[in-house]
C-alpha cells in the first residue's frame, strides 16, 4: 500500500464517520435529541435538522445536508456549454432563469463578448420574474408553516400566472434554458408586453392580499416577531446575503452595488432593509422585494429597446483559456460561478456559490436557546431551497 | 402591537371573504352563482388549458428533412436520442449526371423516459428536421413505450403551431414550420 492510498482510505473511513458522528454526538450526552427530516414535512425538501433538547428548549441544532446532493461541480466538467445551461437550471429550481445567468455573464467575460442591449433587458426582465415566481411562493409557504394554509394556496394560484408567462417565452415553466453565450434564444411573442403588464398588476394585490392577511396578522407576529434575532455583524460573518442580510439592517443589493451588465441600473427602485433581524423582518424584506421587483418588470417593458437579441458567436462555442467569477443577487441571495476554462469546448473546473448553503449555516447559532415551535418558524423564513443547499 | 386586538385577524378574514365572493360570483353580485367559473383551477380530463404555442411538450420529426447528421445526438445532455442510417444511391439530378449519395434514416428514437425537455437538439439542427409540439398527453403504463420510434415522432408533426410573429423592436425573422 502507497502513501496515497493509505489517505484516500482515511478520507473514506472520515466520510463514513461524518455520518455517523452527529448522532453520536447528540445522543450520548444527557436530554433529548429530536430529529427533524430528511422526511419531515416541516423541512423543505431533504434537509435533515437534529436539536438537542432540555425539555421544550433548544440547546444545539445543527443541520445535516447532502442528501440530494448530486454532483453538479464534477457533471459540469464533462458537459459543453450549452449542455451547462439545462443542469444549472435544476439549481434553486423556484426561479430556475436566475441561475443561468451568472453562468452565462461569467462565460461571456472570458470570451470576450457582450449580448446586445436588448437581450440584456430581456434577461433582467426574466430574471425579476424568476425572483417574483420564488418569493412569491415563499410569502404563502412561510405562512403555511405558521399554520395558515390559505396564503399558501393564494400564492400557488398566483405564482402561476408569472410561470405562464415565463412558458410563454421560453418554453418552460420551471427550466426555461433560455439564456445563450452571447445573448438569448428567442424574443418575446407578441403581446407579451401588455399580458406581463397585467400580471404585475396582479402581483401588487397579491402583496397587498399578503399583507392583510399574513403580515398584520396577530398569530404571525406573535410567532414570528422577536424570534431569531441575527445581528448584522453575525449574519455578515456567517457569509448570509440576499433578503437574510438586508433584514439584519445590512444594506447591500449585488443588483446595485456590483454592475454585472444588466439592465438594474436603468430603472428606479428601492433596496429595502429592516432593522430588526428577527423572522418577521425578514418575511417583510421579502415581502417588498416583490413588489419592488414588479416595478423593475413594468419600466423595463415600457423602455425596452430593439435591436438584435444575439451576438456575433461561433457556432460551436469555445471559451478561451481564463478563469472568471460573476455573482449576481438571487432571489435567495448571492449565486456566483466561479468558471475555469482551459479552451475547451467544456469548462475545466466551475465552482458554485449558492446563497442557501451559507444561509442554514447559521442555523447552529440562532437556533440557540429558541423553543421547538420557532425552530419550524426560523427556518421557514431563512427561506432556503435544498437543490440550492445541494446542489 | 394594533390598538385594537384582533384587527389584524378580521383584516385577514376580510380578504378571504373578499376572494370567495369573487369565486362564487365573477361577474359581480347580481348574477347567479357559478361555483367554477370564477375558480383557478379545471377539471382537468373534462376540460384542458390550451398550453403557450412555444410549451415544450414532444418533439416532432419531419423524417424528410434529416440528414442523419447526428448534430441532434452528439448534442445531447443525457443521450437520449438514437440515430441510425445508411448511405443510398439516387438517381441523379440532371440527365447525364453521376449518381448522388443520399443518406438514408433507418433509425431515430427518442427516450423520453430520459428526455430532460431542453431543447438542445431541436436549435442544433441545421436542417428544420426537428421541432417542438406543446402536446404533453403521452404518458404510458409501461417505460419502455416512452422511446418513441420515427413513425411516432413524424405524427407528432401535425401537433407542431405555427411559429408566432414577435413582439415590436425585434429583429428575429420569423420561422416557417415545413409542412
Amino acid at each position: 500500500m502507497t502513501a496515497i492510498s493509505d489517505r484516500q482510505k482515511l478520507a473514506y473511513v472520515n466520510a463514513q464517520a461524518a455520518d455517523g458522528r452527529v448522532n453520536l454526538e447528540f445522543e450520548t450526552e444527557e436530554g433529548m435529541t429530536l430529529n427533524m427530516g430528511p422526511q419531515h414535512p416541516a423541512t423543505h425538501g431533504t434537509l435533515r435538522i437534529v436539536a438537542k433538547l432540555d425539555g421544550e428548549q433548544v440547546i444545539h441544532c445543527e443541520p445535516v445536508m447532502g442528501y440530494m446532493h448530486r454532483g453538479y461541480e464534477k457533471l459540469l466538467e464533462v458537459r459543453t456549454y450549452p449542455q451547462v445551461n439545462t443542469l444549472v437550471n435544476r439549481i434553486d429550481w423556484l426561479g430556475s432563469f436566475t441561475n443561468e445567468v451568472p453562468f452565462i455573464l461569467a462565460s461571456e467575460k472570458l470570451m470576450g463578448v457582450e449580448a446586445p442591449p436588448r437581450a440584456q433587458w430581456i434577461r433582467t426582465i426574466l430574471f425579476e420574474l424568476g425572483r417574483i415566481a420564488n418569493i412569491s411562493l415563499f410569502l404563502g409557504d412561510t405562512a403555511l408553516h405558521m399554520g395558515g394554509m390559505t396564503a399558501a394556496f393564494y400564492a400557488f394560484r398566483d405564482r402561476e400566472f408569472v410561470l405562464n408567462q415565463i412558458e410563454a417565452v421560453t418554453g418552460g415553466r420551471f427550466h426555461p434554458n433560455f439564456d445563450r453565450i452571447g445573448g438569448l434564444k428567442d424574443d418575446f411573442p407578441k403581446g407579451w408586453i401588455a399580458d406581463t403588464k397585467a400580471v404585475m398588476a396582479r402581483l401588487r394585490d397579491f402583496c397587498d392580499e399578503i399583507e392583510d392577511l399574513v403580515v398584520g396578522n396577530e398569530i404571525f407576529q406573535a410567532r414570528t416577531r422577536g424570534i431569531g434575532i441575527i445581528p448584522g455583524d453575525i449574519a455578515q460573518s456567517y457569509g448570509l446575503s440576499g433578503a437574510n442580510l438586508r433584514a439584519s439592517g445590512v444594506d447591500w443589493d449585488l443588483r446595485r452595488d456590483v454592475p454585472v451588465g444588466l439592465a438594474w441600473d436603468q430603472c428606479d427602485w428601492t433596496v429595502w432593509t429592516h432593522p430588526d433581524g428577527d423572522s418577521f423582518s425578514r418575511y417583510w424584506v421579502r415581502l417588498q422585494e416583490v413588489r419592488e421587483a414588479t416595478k423593475i418588470v413594468d419600466q423595463l417593458c415600457d423602455g425596452l429597446p430593439s435591436g438584435p437579441i444575439m451576438a456575433k458567436v461561433p457556432r460551436i462555442i469555445k471559451v478561451p483559456e481564463g478563469e472568471a467569477w460573476v455573482a449576481t443577487e438571487n432571489p435567495l441571495g448571492e449565486m456566483g460561478y466561479y468558471v475555469v476554462s482551459k479552451g475547451d469546448l467544456g469548462p475545466f473546473r466551475v465552482k458554485i456559490r449558492t446563497a442557501s448553503f451559507n444561509n442554514i449555516s447559521v442555523i447552529p447559532w440562532v437556533t440557540r436557546g429558541v423553543y421547538v415551535p420557532d425552530v419550524i418558524s426560523i427556518l421557514a423564513s431563512l427561506y432556503f431551497i435544498l437543490g440550492d443547499i445541494d446542489r | 402591537m394594533p390598538d385594537i386586538y384582533g384587527k389584524g385577524l378580521l383584516k385577514g378574514l376580510g380578504v378571504t371573504f373578499r376572494e370567495m365572493t369573487k369565486t362564487i360570483f365573477p361577474d359581480g353580485m347580481t348574477k347567479r352563482p357559478s361555483p367554477t367559473k370564477g375558480a383557478a383551477t379545471v377539471q382537468y380530463p373534462h376540460e384542458k388549458e390550451a398550453p403557450a404555442p412555444r410549451a415544450r411538450g414532444v418533439i416532432a420529426l419531419k423524417e424528410d428533412n434529416c440528414t442523419v447528421c447526428m448534430l441532434c445526438a452528439r448534442s445531447c445532455p443525457d443521450w437520449c436520442i438514437y440515430i441510425e442510417g445508411h448511405e443510398e444511391k439516387a438517381p441523379p439530378r440532371r440527365p447525364g449526371g453521376k449518381p448522388r449519395t443520399v443518406s438514408a434514416l433507418d433509425r431515430f428514437d427518442i427516450d423520453y423516459a430520459l428526455c430532460m425537455y431542453c431543447g438542445i437538439c431541436v436549435e442544433v439542427c441545421p436542417f428544420d428536421a426537428l421541432f417542438w409540439s406543446p402536446e404533453y398527453e403521452y404518458s404510458e403504463p409501461r417505460i419502455a413505450d416512452l422511446l418513441h420510434d420515427k413513425t411516432r415522432l413524424g405524427e407528432w408533426m401535425e401537433t407542431v403551431p405555427d411559429f408566432e410573429p414577435y413582439e415590436a423592436g425585434s429583429e428575429v425573422k420569423v420561422r416557417k414550420v415545413p409542412r
